[in-house]
């Protein structure tokens, strides 16, 4: 460490501040993040609402089916279809609209919140005593209203709706599943901790893989910026073999430790792919013996292997969520510490500023 | 006139298309690079079959035990088409882990690979390259702009293959169930794969275009952080918010119009997949109650999963067609740089010279560094052996431009340059640099120990040349004086040197080589009196016996040298000894009197600044 004494310096911008631990509770901050939004309230309702109505059409969907297979198909009464038809093709487009309505709102109300919160920031950086930027690391500095704000941006447009459309896709597949059969939706679910349980164990070790990749890499980044830097140097001294050495080596140790966290990541979605499809198997078995039995129709042995889809995918994509959600409330913290800083010297009011001739 | 005016224009001038046409040739250039991993290919090729034909299975298997187990009571075949379905899946789990994996280390070959060339060609760029493009910029183009290569090329073989593979033996398989219920899946396919090509299309450039803007906003926060101070000063920190917030808006506005395209492309495809699967289920139970039993639900179960997996591969290929705009934009601007010509390099029948004497003679030598407005216009003067020349002149007067000419860092345009009589084109220039030490003007160390520095210029020295070295350009006490003596760390990690220091640290380096001719460009005029006397005791050790040219900001620097040419615009104007030229009672002794000794002149016409 270079710089004297421990970091006071509030919401700025030493080395350790990187690596401390978070103390504003995640409620807090969605409360002062709701303060930005609510700016666009209208956007914000109209979002949320339309992406519990996509899922709840998105559920639908797979019990029309299951109703054309034991209602009209099986039977062969093919009158049916005069109700059936109309049905699903309003359920469709209604689903294309909510869909589009939600991705735009949720767009809109994303990409304004954060970019009100870039605003204050910037006029933070304006208005702070100046002694912060001689002690401070600018590139630090410099990161909270481009990368923090991209952080928080990134979660807010996908994360956010994704969370809400998964989990209420999540739930409603359940719902639909224990209407349809207790037994069948029973098994679905017990298998589930067991497929969390892998996927965030991998989850874990893929992370961990990338993060050593990323340091290799920014390793990489670093020695060119400085060959470039000095290349005049480099080329005065006629050495440029020598810096490509280097810099070979150091490209060399990059694909090493690239392909090291490729080898982990390329098994994670095979990985999830066959264990959904353990679960259709065990369905398709169970499915089959309770049809002797009597009680499951083919219809409903249909629907469900279309809502372990509905399921299994949210909840995989929740769990990749969860980093991002992490990631997104340190980066909104960072901000508002940097927005909370008080200013040393006040800037007055406009109209009270004295203009010197 | 806002700070932002020219990033505003800048982003406001990205484009937002780009025809395919232009990316054709990045295409056959990317091509090439695929050459040396023929092997990788074969076997993505190989993976991807057998993986289609795995993948057809579980629909097959799931609508034979719907028909045959279920409806026709055939349980005792239960298990085993359970069991093809099971060891059918972890297969197809096991063939794309192979083909993300061997794409993907095939990847980061042909990346590492165009980035060694693109790192050689850099190399070998002259200072005019380098005059101008920014550093931020290079860098920028080996790593986000590769990023975009990685990410096509790391998915783009196995994307077509499953795409042609597994489209083409769905479609078999369901032609045998049905021709006419083929026309289904025939009719919605190309339409889904339209509709997401439209989107990916019109989104991925915004993308690009984003990220590109929020880089700039970046460097632009950058700027006006750093120049914080004079900002205050000047008080124009409204228009600098009023600016960011300008170019923000642009993003802004881009980002929303990238969501509305996506909001309106985006459910096409599932929303078309819908209504076709309807379609199957409608018209299968309407031929079967017309011509008895025609399908099986079976079968329906099966177009409708077919068509589901079917529409996979055509979303990632038209998926695919967006990374390879981002890509193609990529490549193009690493290879941009990879293909400038080189400005400086060995003239044909170069050859290893050694310099012998050391003098050194300028020959109505012009330059400039763009043709119409020479730096250095008929330049002629001889430097003799073991003489140490100073050159004086107004910033922009052209003293750097002339000393970067003598190790060819720039070459000339009309004249030559001779050093012991040889025109140093005729030197190799590798041969040549060796020969020519530098001291530049910007002091840059390297992250490393200050014995690593040191011995750049001569990586196979011993320690004790290493302290020769630093003896001569007096950074030996220094060095000794620190905790790790030679082997401490400089930079970002290590000690921080002051700017005297560094200086002498880039002297060391010059030296260490022992050159017979030394170009100096001594920029640190403003210095404490000791760090002064030490640069000066170091400069005045450093010289000896070298022909050296210096560029002299100091008094004592200049009135030590043998002789000086004095430069204004471009030109010689006086050349001699410090007492010929107070004789001569021109520029010299005007520059003098003003600058060193502080009179007053009798009329300022001197030229400020440069241009």
């Amino acid at each position: 460490m270079s710089g004297p004494g421990p970091g006071h310096w509030g919401a700025f911008s030493t080395r350790e501040e990187e690596s401390r631990k978070r103390t504003t509770p995640d409620r807090v901050l969605m409360e002062r993040v709701y303060g930005y939004a609510e700016r666009h309230k209208r956007s914000l309702f109209l979002g949320i609402a339309s992406i519990f109505l996509t899922s709840l059409t998105g559920l639908a969907s797979p019990y029309m089916h299951e109703l054309a297979i034991d209602k009209i198909i099986v039977p062969g009464d093919l009158s049916g279809f005069t109700w059936w038809i109309p049905i699903f093709v309003i359920i469709t487009l209604a689903n294309y609209v909510f869909q589009y309505v939600q991705t735009y709102q949720m767009r809109l109300v994303g990409e304004n919140v954060v970019s009100d919160m870039r605003d204050d920031i910037m006029e933070k950086l304006q208005s702070i005593s100046l002694r912060y930027f001689s002690e401070g690391e600018i590139g630090r500095i410099i990161s909270r209203p481009i990368n923090d704000a991209n952080t928080v941006r990134i979660f807010l447009r996908v994360g956010l709706t994704s969370v809400l459309l998964d989990a209420s896709s999540i739930l409603g597949s359940f719902f639909m599943m224990y209407l349809l059969d207790y037994r069948l939706a029973t098994l679905a679910l017990v298998m589930l901790p067991v497929s969390l349980l892998l996927v965030w164990y991998l989850g874990k070790f893929s992370r961990a893989a990338y993060r050593k990749a990323a340091i290799v890499t920014a390793g990489l980044t670093a020695r060119m910026q400085e060959d470039l830097a000095g290349i005049k140097v480099i080329q005065s001294l006629v050495i440029e073999k020598h810096a490509k050495e280097k810099f070979e080596k150091q490209q060399d140790d990059t694909v090493k430790a690239n392909n090291r966290a490729l080898l982990i990541s390329s098994s994670y979605m095979p990985l999830i792919m066959s264990l959904r499809l353990i679960g259709t198997v065990a369905i398709l078995w169970y499915g089959a013996e309770l049809f002797k039995v009597a009680g499951v129709t083919i219809g409903i042995l249909v629907a469900f292997t279309e809502y372990q889809f509905n399921y299994f995918m949210p909840l995989m994509d929740l769990m990749t969520m969860f980093d991002q959600y992490q990631s997104a409330m340190v980066a909104i913290e960072r901000l508002f510490d940097l927005i909370d800083t008080k200013a040393e010297v006040v800037e007055a009011p406009v109209e009270r500023r004295v203009e010197l001739p | 006139m806002s700070a932002a005016k020219p990033l505003l224009d800048y982003v406001k001038a990205l484009k937002s298309r780009k025809s395919f046409t232009e990316s054709a040739s990045a295409l056959k250039r990317l091509l090439a690079y695929h050459k040396k991993y023929i092997l990788y290919i074969l076997l993505t090729v190989v993976l991807s079959i057998v993986r289609s034909f795995l993948f057809t299975l579980e629909p097959l298997y799931t609508s034979f035990i719907i028909d045959k187990v279920i409806i026709g009571g055939a349980y005792d075949l239960l298990l085993g088409f359970l069991a093809i379905i099971l060891v059918s899946g972890v297969g197809v789990g096991l063939f794309s882990f192979a083909m993300a994996y061997v794409q993907g280390v095939m990847s980061q070959y042909i990346v590492r690979d165009i980035r060694s060339e693109y790192y050689s060609s850099l190399q070998e760029k002259s200072f005019s390259f380098y005059d101008s493009i920014a550093v931020g910029d290079l860098i920028s183009r080996a790593t986000m702009d590769l990023q975009g290569v990685d990410a096509f090329v790391r998915i783009w073989l196995g994307t077509i293959f499953n795409a042609i593979f597994l489209v083409a033996s769905m479609f078999v398989i369901l032609y045998s169930v049905s021709p006419t219920m083929t026309l289904i899946p025939l009719a919605t396919m190309p339409l889904i794969f339209y509709f997401t090509t439209r989107l990916w299309v019109n989104t991925m450039p915004l993308f690009r275009n984003m990220q590109l803007i929020l880089g700039k906003l970046s460097s632009y926060i950058q700027q006006n952080i750093i120049g914080m101070k004079t900002v205050r000063i000047f008080r124009r920190e409204d228009d600098l918010v009023d600016g960011f917030k300008q170019v923000e808006q642009v993003y802004v506005d881009t980002a929303i119009t990238a969501g509305k395209i996506q909001a309106e492309y985006m459910p096409i495809a599932g929303t078309l997949l819908s209504l076709g699967i309807t379609l199957v289920y409608v018209y299968a139970a309407l031929s079967t109650g017309s011509a008895g039993m025609a399908f099986t639900v079976g079968d329906i179960i099966m177009f409708a999963r077919y068509m589901m997996r079917m529409s996979f591969p055509l979303r990632d290929l038209s998926m695919l067609l967006g990374t390879w705009m981002n890509a193609s934009a990529g490549l193009e601007r690493v290879l941009e740089v990879t293909n400038t010509q080189k400005t400086v390099e060995d003239s044909p029948g170069a050859e290893d010279l050694t310099v012998s004497e050391g003098r050194v003679q300028f020959e109505n030598v012009t330059f400039g560094y763009s043709k119409k407005r020479p730096v250095l216009t008929e330049v002629s003067f001889t430097a003799n052996p073991g003489e140490k020349i100073a050159i004086l002149g107004a910033t922009g007067s052209g003293k750097s431009s002339l000393i970067y000419l003598i190790p060819r860092f720039y070459d000339v345009d009309f004249g030559r340059i001779l050093i012991d009589g040889i025109d140093v084109r005729k030197f190799k220039l590798s041969s040549l640099r060796r020969q020519v030490g530098v001291v530049l003007q910007d002091v840059f160390l390297f992250s490393g120990s200050i014995r690593d520095n040191i011995a750049l210029g001569k990586p196979d020295a011993s320690l004790e040349e290493v302290i020769e070295a630093a003896k001569t350009a007096r950074i030996h006490d220094f060095a000794e004086s620190l905790p790790g003596k030679y082997d401490t760390m400089v930079g970002e990690r290590g000690v921080t040197l002051s700017g005297g220091q560094r200086q002498r640290v880039t002297i060391a380096r010059a030296l260490i080589a022992n050159p017979r001719i030394l170009i100096m460009d001594d920029s640190l005029s403003f210095v404490d009196a000791r760090t002064e006397q030490e640069i000066q005791s170091a400069v005045e050790e450093a010289t000896k016996s070298r022909t050296t040219f210096i560029i002299a900001q100091r008094l004592s620097t200049i009135k030590n040298a043998d002789r000086i040419a004095v430069f204004d615009n471009g030109r010689v104007i006086e050349f001699g000894t410090h007492s010929e030229l107070m004789r001569a009672k021109g520029t010299y002794k005007r520059i003098y009197e003003t600058q060193f000794l502080g009179k007053a002149p009798e009329n300022n016409d001197r030229k400020e600044g440069g241009e």
